[in-house]
This record gives C-alpha cells, sequence and structure tokens, in this order.
C-alpha cells in the first residue's frame, strides 16, 4: 500500500495537523535562523567572536543544528509515537485496526511515519538552515549530506523501536526505559571508536565528521576498526542500525499479526545477540589482538582496563533484555500444553527461556574467547570466571522470571526486580556500609567485574567460591521453577 | 439447505483461572439473528472475541463463510464485522473522518457515497463534521456500529450494542437489525435486555460459565423448555374460545381477558398449530395469536442460568 494510501498514515498525519504544526515549524525556523544569524554576525565582524575560521564558527553553529534536530527528531520522535501507540492499544484502536484487512506492515509504517510528522517538519526546517549554515561557513556538502543521512536513519530506528516500546510497554514504562537508557549511555563516551552504542546512535558517525587532528578531539578522530579493518563509521552506524531494524520490523509485524506470540523468536534472540556481540568485540579486536589483558601497541587514549567491564555490563543488560522478549507467557505455555498435549518437563524447558539463557551465555563465552584466545595460558580464570558469572547471571534472570510469573503473576515483574535488587545491588550497598569490600563480592554482578577489572590481586579461590555460592541460588531457584512449572501442568491437564 | 455462514466448533478459551468458554458449537445461516444470552462472566464477549480473532483460543475452529480463521485470517477479517461493547474512536477526527479512516483500511468502494448511507442508517448525519469527542456515549455507540456496517460484512458481531441507547436508538437500532437480517447477514448479538432481543432474533445461544446450554430458534427452545406463553385476541366474545382452551390438556395457567387470552402451553409446535386451527375451525374469530413478548426471558429464566445473573 502506497504511504498516502494508508489510513493509518493518513489519520496520524490529520490529528498531528488538527493539534497544529505552524507553531512547532516556526520554533524550528528561529532557532535555524537564530543560528543561521550568529554565523553571518561572525563573517561581518570576526573579532567579535573567538573562532579561528568561517568553518570552525561554521561547524559550531552547524552543531547546534543538528543537535536540536536529533533532539527533535530522535529523542521527541521515539517518544510520540511511543505514546501515540500505547494510548491506541489502551483505547483499543489497535485491535480496530488490526480486525481490518490492512497488513501489519502497512498498521507498523502507518504509526511509524504518522505520529511524529510535527517532528520531521521542524527537523526539515533546521536541516533546510543547517544547509545554508553549511554553504556561508564554506565546509564541506558531505558533512550536511553525511549528518543528515545519520540523524534521519537514526530516526527511523528509533521510530521502530517506539513502536516497539509502544506495543510492549505502558505509557509510563516506555518512559522510564528511554530515561534508563539515557543514564546508561554515557559509559559509552570511555572509548568513543571502540563502543558499539556510539554506532547505534551514530555520535560517533556525526562527531568523525566533525573532528579534526587537533589534540582535544582525538578521541573522534579516525576510521574505527572491524578486526583491524579500517570502515567509515558511517557504514558501520548505517550497516548496524539496518541489520537490527530488520529484527525490529520482523518482530513487530508477527506481533500485530498475531499478539499472543512472544516479541522476538528465539532463532531470531539468537541472531540478534550473535550480531550485538561479534559487532562489539570486532570494535575491540585491534585493542589486545586476542592477548587480553596485554595491550597491543601503546597508541591508546583512553581507560582499556574498563573497557571490556563496560562490554561485560552491556552484555549482561542486553541477555537480560533479550531473555525477557523471548520469554513465553506461562499462560501461553499451558494453552499450547492443552493444545498439543505435552506434559512433561523437557518441552517446558525447550520453551522456556532457561534453554535460551544457557545458548546466550554460550555466544557470549565464545566471542570474550575472541579477547584471550592468544593469552589463554595466563588469562583462563578471567575467562572462566566472566563467562561462568554471566552464565549465572542470565540463569538466575530467566529462572526468576519464569518463577515470578508463574507464582505472582501480574506481580511479576516487581519481585523480580526486588530479587535482582537484593541477588545484585544489595552486596554493594552494604559492603558501604560496612566499609569492607568482601561484602561487595558476594554480588550476583561481582566476579565477572572483578575478574575483567581487577588482574592484579583478583583472589580466584573467593572468586571460584562466590560462583559456587551463586550456583547453589540457581539450583533452588530450579527447584522452585520446576515446581511451580509441574503445578501448571497439572492445572492443565 | 445453503451451507452455515458463521460455523463454531469445538471452541474453547483457556484463561489462567478459568475456562472462559468450553466446547462451544453452533452454526448460523444466512439471515440467522441470534442472541448470544447469559450471565456476566458466561463467556459472551470472550466468545465474540475469539470469533473476531483478537483472543486466542486453545481448541475448535471458527469459520466465516467457508474460511477458516486459523488459515485464513484475512478472508475473514474481509466478511466479519465486530462491534464491541466499548467504543473505541480517535476523539480529534470528526465522525465522517473516523468512518473514512475505517472505509480506506476496508478498501470500501465509493467510500464518500457508503459513509453518507452508514451515516444516515445510524442517524448520525447531523452529526458528520462533529468530533467524536464531542458526541454522547450512545451517539459513540451509534458511530461504532456504522463504523461496523461500512464495509457492509457478511457476519455481524454485536457485543451489547445497545447498552449507550436511549429508547428511541433501541427502536432504530431494531430496524437495522430486521433490515440485516432481510439482507441474509448473519447476526451475533449479546445483550443483558432480553425483551430487547425478542422481537428480532430467531434463534437464541444461551451460555452459562463458558458452556452453550442451549441453542436453537426460539420455537425451537420454547419446545425444548416444555411450556411457552401463548397470547390470543378475538374481535368479538367468544364464549366457547375459553372452553375450547381449557378443555385442552397441554394448556395451563389460562387466564381470561375481555377479548382474548393468555396460557402457557405445554406442547409441541403442532399441538399448538391445532389448537389455532381447532379455534378457527370452531367459528372463533382470531385476530392475534402470538407467543409473548419476552420469550427469551422466560427461555433465560427456565434455562437455569439465572443463578448466576
Amino acid at each position: 500500500m502506497k504511504l498516502f494510501e494508508n489510513p493509518i498514515f493518513l489519520t496520524h498525519k490529520r490529528l498531528v495537523h488538527r493539534n497544529g504544526v505552524l507553531a512547532a515549524i516556526l520554533i524550528a525556523g528561529l532557532i535555524g535562523f537564530s543560528l543561521l544569524a550568529g554565523l553571518i554576525s561572525y563573517l561581518a565582524a570576526p573579532h567579535d567572536f573567538h573562532f579561528s575560521s568561517a568553518q570552525e564558527a561554521g561547524k559550531t553553529f552547524y552543531g547546534w543544528t543538528i543537535g536540536v534536530e536529533i533532539l527533535v527528531l530522535v529523542v521527541a520522535g521515539f517518544s510520540r509515537i511511543a505514546r501515540s501507540l500505547a494510548d491506541d492499544r489502551k483505547a483499543g484502536l489497535w485491535d480496530s485496526n488490526r480486525l481490518t484487512p490492512l497488513k501489519p506492515c502497512d498498521i507498523i509504517t502507518g504509526y511509524w511515519l504518522g505520529p511524529a510528522l510535527r517532528e520531521f517538519y521542524m527537523a526539515a526546517v533546521l536541516a533546510g538552515s543547517g544547509l545554508l549554515i553549511v554553504v556561508i561557513g564554506h565546509l564541506p556538502i558531505t558533512l550536511w549530506l553525511g549528518t543528515q543521512i545519520l540523524i534521519v536513519s537514526t530516526a527511523l530506528f528509533f521510530g521502530l523501536l517506539g513502536i516497539l516500546a509502544g506495543m510492549a510497554f505502558q505509557r509510563s514504562q516506555g518512559i522510564l526505559i528511554f530515561l534508563g537508557f539515557l543514564f546508561a549511555y554515557p559509559f559509552s563516551f570511555i572509548a568513543p571508536s571502540r563502543m558499539l552504542t556510539n554506532f547505534l546512535l551514530p555520535i560517533y558517525g556525526i562527531g568523525n565528521l566533525f573532528s579534526s587532528r587537533a589534540t582535544y578531539d582525538r578521541d573522534w578522530f579516525g576510521l574505527p576498526e572491524i578486526f583491524g579493518i579500517p570502515i567509515y563509521p558511517i557504514l558501520v552506524s548505517l550497516g548496524l542500525q539496518l541489520i537490527i531494524g530488520i529484527f525490529v520490523w520482523r518482530a513487530l509485524v508477527r506481533k500485530t499479526a498475531n499478539p499472543f506470540q512472544p516479541l522476538l523468536l528465539r532463532w531470531e534472540a539468537i541472531t540478534l545477540f550473535i550480531i550485538v556481540l561479534v559487532s562489539q568485540h570486532a570494535l575491540l579486536w585491534d585493542l589486545w589482538r586476542g592477548q587480553f589483558p596485554k595491550l597491543h601497541g601503546t597508541n591508546t587514549n583512553f581507560d582499556h582496563d574498563a573497557l571490556l567491564s563496560v562490554v561485560h555490563g552491556g552484555t549482561i543488560l542486553i541477555g537480560i533484555l533479550l531473555l525477557a522478549f523471548a520469554s513465553p507467557l506461562p499462560e501461553r505455555v499451558r494453552v499450547e500444553s492443552l493444545r498439543v498435549g505435552f506434559k512433561n518437563l523437557g518441552a517446558i524447558f525447550s520453551r522456556s527461556a532457561v534453554s535460551l539463557a544457557l545458548a546466550l551465555a554460550a555466544i557470549a563465552g565464545v566471542t570474550l574467547l575472541t579477547q584471550v584466545m592468544f593469552s589463554l595460558a595466563d588469562s583462563i580464570q578471567i575467562f572462566a570466571v566472566t563467562t561462568v558469572n554471566l552464565a549465572e547471571i542470565f540463569l538466575v534472570f530467566a529462572l526468576l522470571l519464569e518463577f515470578c510469573r508463574l507464582r505472582h503473576k501480574r506481580r511479576a515483574l516487581g519481585f523480580v526486580a526486588l530479587w535482582l535488587f537484593v541477588l545484585c545491588i544489595i552486596p554493594f550497598i552494604l559492603a558501604g556500609v560496612f566499609s569492607s569490600e568482601a561484602i561487595a563480592r558476594i554480588s550476583l554482578l561481582a566476579p565477572g567485574f572483578v575478574a575483567l577489572s581487577d588482574h592484579t590481586d583478583p583472589e580466584w579461590k573467593l572468586q571460584f567460591h562466590t560462583l559456587l555460592a551463586h550456583f547453589g541460588i540457581i539450583v533452588l531457584l530450579f527447584i522452585g521453577w520446576q515446581r511451580q512449572w509441574k503445578k501448571l501442568l497439572q492445572k492443565a491437564a | 439447505m445453503s451451507d452455515p455462514l458463521l460455523a463454531i466448533e469445538h471452541l474453547r478459551v483457556d484463561f489462567p483461572e478459568v475456562v472462559a468458554v468450553n466446547d462451544l458449537t453452533l452454526t448460523l445461516d444466512p439471515g440467522d439473528v441470534c442472541g448470544l444470552i447469559g450471565p456476566n462472566g458466561a463467556g459472551k464477549t470472550t466468545t465474540m472475541r475469539a470469533i473476531s480473532g483478537l483472543q486466542e483460543f486453545t481448541r475448535g475452529s471458527v469459520r466465516v463463510g467457508g474460511h477458516e480463521l486459523a488459515r485464513e485470517p484475512d478472508e475473514l477479517k474481509k466478511r466479519l464485522g465486530f462491534m464491541p461493547d466499548f467504543c473505541p474512536t480517535y476523539d480529534q477526527l470528526t465522525t465522517s473522518e473516523f468512518l473514512e479512516h475505517f472505509a480506506r483500511a476496508f478498501a470500501v468502494p465509493n467510500r464518500a457515497k457508503r459513509i453518507e448511507e452508514c451515516l444516515e442508517l445510524t442517524w448520525l448525519t447531523d452529526k458528520r463534521d462533529s468530533l467524536c469527542e464531542e458526541l454522547s456515549r450512545g451517539m459513540k455507540q451509534r458511530l461504532v456500529l456504522a463504523k461496523t456496517l461500512l464495509p457492509d460484512p457478511q457476519v455481524l458481531l454485536l457485543d451489547e450494542p445497545a447498552s449507550g441507547l436511549d429508547p428511541l436508538g433501541r427502536i432504530e437500532l431494531r430496524k437495522i437489525l430486521l433490515q440485516l437480517h432481510d439482507a441474509g447477514k448473519v447476526v451475533l448479538i449479546s445483550s443483558h435486555i432480553l425483551s430487547e432481543l425478542s422481537g428480532f432474533c430467531n434463534k437464541a445461544a444461551i451460555m452459562e460459565r463458558g458452556k452453550l446450554v442451549k441453542f436453537g430458534t426460539i420455537a425451537e427452545l420454547g419446545q425444548q423448555m416444555g411450556k411457552r406463553r401463548m397470547s390470543v385476541k378475538w374481535r368479538v366474545e367468544e364464549k366457547n374460545a375459553l372452553q375450547i382452551l381449557t378443555a385442552n390438556a397441554a394448556v395451563k395457567n389460562l387466564e381470561a381477558a375481555e377479548l382474548g387470552a393468555a396460557f402457557d402451553f405445554e406442547g409441541k409446535s403442532e399441538a399448538l398449530d391445532e389448537l389455532l386451527k381447532t379455534l378457527v375451525v370452531q367459528g372463533v374469530r382470531v385476530c392475534e395469536w402470538r407467543g409473548v413478548g419476552d420469550d427469551l426471558e422466560q427461555i433465560f429464566l427456565q434455562s437455569g442460568a439465572k443463578e448466576l445473573m
């Protein structure tokens, strides 16, 4: 279906226009005009400003323009789409649209491009004024073209994530997740060219287009390397957004066609995890070239010791998100058991997120291996502790999630948060209260981070004991998990 | 005999703590207007949502015009209209814009004309340019009904369509349903107000705790229940009419009126026809002969489902 025949797009266009677009366009125009006026003022009286050249002034004013553009198109656009979909779901309009012969991809396209139309208009005005700044400031047109391509692709990518958020969460939950993302994001700035998040949200690509060899922005200069091969950052960003966007699109279309399926199929969760982890470790490859913790070369200007720990943290976060998205609802499994007639725990295991947790941990282990494979004799303990710890974290989460869903039903999320808080965060709080580092080390999160960051005195024996204690928790959880599933299957019978 | 337009076989819907619909089987032929009756929680709305594809079911099948929901959901969407018991509308759109949205979605030919027809049918023509948020609940209900009628579906599922309507609206709704009946559509309609359904339903399905306890034509159900309340009127005073009625063993609880009578009839339809014939042959000038208006209420009350009301 053509976009201008898509009823959902047309309706949202109508709603956006009804609520007014002129004021928004004028605001964007005023911002663009102010920045343009700033550049013209500089060109008229250069001594009144402290820019060294017209290019520097042009870059500064254009930088502000695209900053506002990103804020409008990516942040406000994401929130607008997520909110609009969540509201329509609540009002019953989502179901009404699903009952029409519209194809799921038409419904998704309508929500993708319709609700954020005002933001698109504002961005277009800002892009226009940005072009004038680039031309007047004698900046290369590729700067404008490259940044605009990246902004539009990011807006589209985040638009899809907005639909996902609107489909999966309540309005308030979507905002909380976005805030959480903003909180976690600063960790990416440790090594701008090495962190995947800087390419998914194309901060490095844009920064790179603006950068020069000057010392103060060396972090943003040069090409990132995938397994040591230099590659244009814009290509990395577009490639990543495209691949992950395809998976998100598939999930959205499937969920629209049949809302009773989980958001991600198991193979999709596994493939996504592989893509993300392999890309991330490929960006890091050149630092250690498989000899972690021994640095390859000396040309690094950031804290490389912390880098693998940050990646470890990101791996945990992504793994948990994928497990949550791919985990089947117990009620669905029960209905399937009634339909198909299985009653054994083996069938449950193959459907549950527990087996997926093991698969994700194995993938994480293999990707970590690429960093230590040539120094395995020295790093075997680092590798073993980190991988086992990852497996334990994923298993605890998967078991806890399903146990709480089975036991506490609607209140499950609260109980999962509570138990994760007890297992992961409380030890750090107690460590602070009692000024004892040892207490912090019993946290479920601790062994992996300690192994990756503390190479001098990691106390391996204590680490392994901690892992063993965590394994005990998993066994207890597994027993509880098994009992709850048995109860459910008996009910199904 | 034509194929059923709506065929539901062994439908089962499971909720976490309860079997919401249990082994429900019913078929409706073209022109059937079937009242889906039951107390709160009987599974009426769940049944409608399952038929429309909004509710996943554990077992069973739903076919509309020979197309099975599980295999050809898109074909089903073209043939089925579902009006929920609440009114999902885009508040910031006018009523005609709202209908235009769905007319486009259903690829309705001659969109503008059809929208006008549906607005007229639901007495919303003068509200054409009003925003949905300005409409009363009853008007919104009519607008959603107009939306449901827009693609001219073969099967209509109406969940409590009269709940927000004023008396005039209910009368008009009855007219629309009779039109749909005449047009050979299948209408499955749920309502708590049984007297509303009595006038135009030729079939009834009574649900209780997810199960279909009774299903059939109103006459069949009356027979199944063993008795029907009848009303008879004659033009001039007829003493022998009362004697004929009293003499019939199937006639119970006879209540004589000035020019007529009301009674319970505990017998088959054929026997009832025979009684009418006797009256006419004996010279009674019968001018009205009908089942008492609230047949459905009687059927429902006798079905045993009332305990849950």
